[in-house]
């Protein structure tokens, strides 16, 4: 008992054990609530109503009027399950950053390379996320929706997403780091 | 209510492995593209497996129906692979992560993160009519599975993916391919 709530509290468990509870959840979410884990769509929950509420007439369309309506999804509520996921799996290990010094650009290797620049992070972090967005809509998820979920229920578009990735994500990172790759 | 609640308590746990994987730290996601550690390559295929097994054996029980599978379309699942991985390697996180990280208190997780996929997800949703219609016209095959589209036996492709993905695992490990990193 000791040697597991041990376990619990290190801030880094094996890949393993962790992807094994990710992969009861993603079960968990079909056989509770015959829902597919995801987190992109509910980006586009929240846009729709942000939208709605400040130009009606723009976000007056199909694609958020149906496609992905405005509201109070199940996926929504997942995403604030998450946000406290990762605060509770912070609290466990003592990692938590809130309030902390260095939580505005987190990463020691990020800072290494890059500087300890706080817009500099900010700025390629916004950019990547716009991309990240996007590249979710027209692929049709993201890594939880599509690779995880649609992977589980071996959908095609899952393996096609992630070879896509895994491809771009390499030369990507080749051009970052340069040399220091 | 159920269902709300249900959401909520599954998000906790999916956001909990997140950061006890590790990929709520940029250094994680960018390394798995640097090749230098390979855990979120471990975690995902080791969840596929277990969540593979899962839904097939309870379906084949009766005790589930496959929710909407997600859509394939060849060529919009792989421009949209291609664009996200950019987007990954930029920033060093993904949605889910990046909401995971925001709840640890990061605040280069918690603002230009969930804003911009906010403004992301505002384009797209401007643009949808434009784009998607068409790019999602090409090569579609619909709700298909792979079981499905080679008439295979889905346990078959399931022992086949769990098989390859151990012996990766394997190589993964005896490489030392996830060596401890020294930044951190």
């Amino acid at each position: 008992m000791k040697k597991m709530i041990d376990y619990i509290k290190k801030e880094i468990w094996s890949p393993y054990v962790a992807g094994i509870l990710l992969g009861v959840v993603g079960v968990l979410a079909v056989w509770l609530s015959d829902n597919l884990l995801g987190a992109s769509g509910a980006f586009e929950n929240i846009a729709g109503s942000v939208g709605k509420a400040i130009a009606p007439n723009l976000f007056d369309n199909l694609y958020f009027n149906f496609i992905m309506p405005p509201g109070l999804t199940w996926g929504v509520v997942l995403l604030i399950g998450v946000f406290f996921g990762g605060m509770l799996g912070a609290a466990t290990s003592g990692t938590l950053m809130w309030g902390k010094k260095g939580s505005a650009n987190s990463d020691a290797q990020w800072k290494r390379i890059f500087g300890p620049q706080i817009w500099k992070r900010w700025a390629i972090a916004f950019i990547g996320a716009i991309i990240l967005e996007y590249a979710a809509g027209i692929a049709g998820g993201c890594t939880s929706g599509l690779a995880i979920a649609g992977g589980m229920l071996l959908a095609p578009a899952a393996f096609l997403f992630i070879s896509g990735m895994f491809a771009s994500g390499i030369i990507i990172a080749r051009l970052v780091y340069g040399k220091r790759y | 209510m159920t269902t709300y609640i249900i959401a909520l308590v599954l998000g906790v746990f999916f956001g909990f492995s997140l950061n006890k994987a590790g990929l709520t730290k940029y250094h994680k996601i960018v390394n798995v593209f640097r090749l230098t550690d390979m855990a979120v390559l471990q975690f995902m295929m080791s969840g596929l497996v277990v969540s593979m097994i899962g839904v097939y054996s309870l379906r084949a029980l009766g005790a589930i129906t496959f929710p909407n599978i997600p859509a394939t379309y060849i060529v919009g699942n792989l421009i949209g692979g291609l664009v996200f991985g950019v987007g990954m390697a930029l920033s060093g996180y993904c949605p889910g992560t990046c909401v995971a990280g925001g709840g640890e208190g990061k605040l280069d997780y918690l603002i230009p993160g969930l804003l911009g996929f906010l403004v992301g997800a505002i384009l797209y949703g401007l643009t949808y009519q434009l784009v998607f219609p068409a790019i999602s016209a090409m090569a579609n095959y619909g709700n298909i599975t792979i079981p499905k589209l080679w008439n295979v036996n889905p346990f078959l492709f399931v022992t086949l993916f769990a098989f390859i993905s151990i012996l990766l695992f394997y190589l993964i490990d005896r490489a030392g391919l996830h060596r401890k990193d020294n930044n951190q």
